[in-house]
């Protein structure tokens, strides 16, 4: 078996355009009828990327580079148009494209945690097991059992965080979700991903804070209009997308 | 699967819980929507209030039900965004959901026809023992043409009033508000009810709760191959497609 978690050769994702009305019955139609191809934009090109097992993948670029659409394809969310990706079935993968996936705003925080566990792969007797612990990491004892939509954003987002990161996951992909709660928060957020990263999890961390990814990164990827620009040394690479404020042009 | 098991628990949960009676409302209302229809509606057949009531409940509950099924998958995929364009979820874990909480509903609804037809109906006999088992092709083509129509939902958002409209012929040609004993064997409407399957998966209910007889072999026969049919259309409509989903939610 191969050491990578992860095998993209030449992907390609497309997104159609003007969806809203492309979604009707008679703009199908009419274009089959002409037999116009629907129009399309770029989300990623032809991209080709492997990560080994233990690396700690990097992803800059600009809004609509395509970072958030290669984190999905890692995720398998999106099945890319074309080329195959190849991942790990071993592994378990926790993607955390979002704070709080899986949160119903009517059920109570411990409710909450009961069933976005288990999209995460917690089974609910260790979701029981683990809960005190994951509100105590949070630090929203006295509100857990009330309706996450009566918590503030900024409780939301901990307990979220607290019940995703109580995962132990062999790959982790994050996209951008640091920047929540208060610093203090964040500083044990980060102290979690250390500890993380420190065990050997593979990680793939999708971010426009440069600093973070240079400290956090084995490798950098840099990605503009759906294209692979550069793929290295995280300096090197944070060196040129400043240089070139993030633009890419041949 | 458990997320699914656990998301429908979730949804059955919220439906009541800001209410007063809570639960109750689970029993309440399929009783006073029974209860004002066959009052209204044993006046436009001219039969005894109890009688009628005992006709119309017997194919009205499983009808609510698979109604309810149909119209509730058909914009569950799309609905379920929040968590499809997320985490690599099962696209079925929504129009399923949406099927496990209308089950329960509809064993909710069953419990309140039994309230009513022991009160109404005065001679009872061992056919509806049969009732459970006549549920399972009512439950299996429900979810099939709800799979179906969630899948040709996500991708052509006219499909709506199209199944609104579907759904509504189907019901006032079906033997479920009238008597299908009214037509003479041979007229156009009798031959009509002949082709129809929902005449078949009423039966499954009407028989042994109105009649007082089995379903017959034609009865489970077609119900059977309806059920059978309508799943495997959906559960292939929805992988067939599933590569796509994504780019229409």
């Amino acid at each position: 078996m191969s050491a990578n978690v992860f095998d993209l050769p030449d992907v390609s994702v497309r997104f159609r355009k003007n969806v809203v009305s492309a979604r009707s019955l008679k703009y199908s139609l009419e274009s089959w009828v002409r037999g116009q191809p629907l129009a399309t934009h770029a989300g990623l090109s032809d991209v080709s990327l492997s990560v080994a097992s233990g690396e700690r993948l990097g992803v800059i670029g600009r809004n609509g580079a395509g970072k958030s659409t290669l984190l999905r394809v890692l995720a398998r969310v999106i099945v890319p148009q074309r080329g195959l990706v190849t991942v790990d079935p071993t592994r378990r993968i926790v993607p955390l494209l979002e704070l709080g996936v899986g949160f119903q705003p009517d059920l109570s925080g411990a409710e909450n945690c009961l069933l976005a566990g288990t999209l995460l792969g917690l089974p609910p007797a260790r979701i029981d097991a683990r809960l005190e612990h994951i509100v105590g990491f949070a630090q929203i004892d006295g509100f857990i059992h009330e309706p996450v939509k009566n918590d503030s954003s900024g409780m939301y987002a901990r307990l979220a965080f607290a019940l995703a990161f109580d995962v132990e996951p062999d790959v982790l992909l994050v996209d951008e979700v640091f920047g929540v709660g208060d610093e203090f928060f964040m500083e044990k957020c980060l102290a979690r991903v250390d500890a993380l990263v420190a065990a050997g999890v593979t990680s793939v961390f999708v971010s426009h804070n440069l600093d973070f990814l240079q400290a956090q990164c084995s490798r950098l990827v840099w990605l503009d209009h759906g294209r692979l620009v550069m793929d290295g040394e995280p300096a090197l690479v944070a060196r040129a997308y400043r240089d070139r404020r993030g633009v890419f042009e041949n | 699967m458990r997320f699914t098991w656990m998301y429908a628990k979730s949804q059955l949960r919220l439906k009541r819980r800001y209410t007063v009676l809570g639960v109750l409302w689970n029993l309440l209302e399929p009783l006073l929507y029974l209860g004002a229809l066959s009052v209204v509606f044993s006046y436009v057949n001219r039969m005894r209030v109890s009688d009628y009531a005992v006709f119309l409940f017997s194919a009205l509950v499983p009808w609510r039900y698979f109604e309810k099924v149909v119209s509730g998958c058909t914009d569950s995929i799309v609905q379920g965004d929040w968590l499809l364009k997320k985490l690599p979820a099962s696209p079925f874990s929504f129009p399923l959901a949406r099927w496990i909480v209308a089950s329960a509903e509809f064993g909710f609804s069953f419990a309140a026809v039994a309230l009513i037809l022991v009160l109404v109906k005065e001679h009872w006999t061992v056919h509806v023992i049969v009732l459970p088992l006549s549920a399972l092709p009512w439950a299996i083509t429900a979810l099939g043409v709800g799979l179906c129509c969630a899948t040709l939902f996500t991708f052509f958002r006219d499909v709506r009033p199209v199944v609104q409209v579907a759904l509504m012929f189907a019901f006032f040609t079906a033997p479920i508000l009238f008597n299908p004993d009214l037509f003479p064997s041979g007229s156009a409407q009798a031959r009509l009810l002949a082709w129809h399957p929902l005449t078949y998966l009423a039966a499954l209910f009407q028989k042994p709760v109105y009649a007082g007889q089995w379903p017959g072999l034609m009865d489970w026969t077609v119900s059977s191959a309806a059920a059978v049919v309508a799943l495997a259309l959906g559960i292939t409509s929805v992988r067939w497609t599933r590569p796509r989903l994504y780019f229409y939610l």
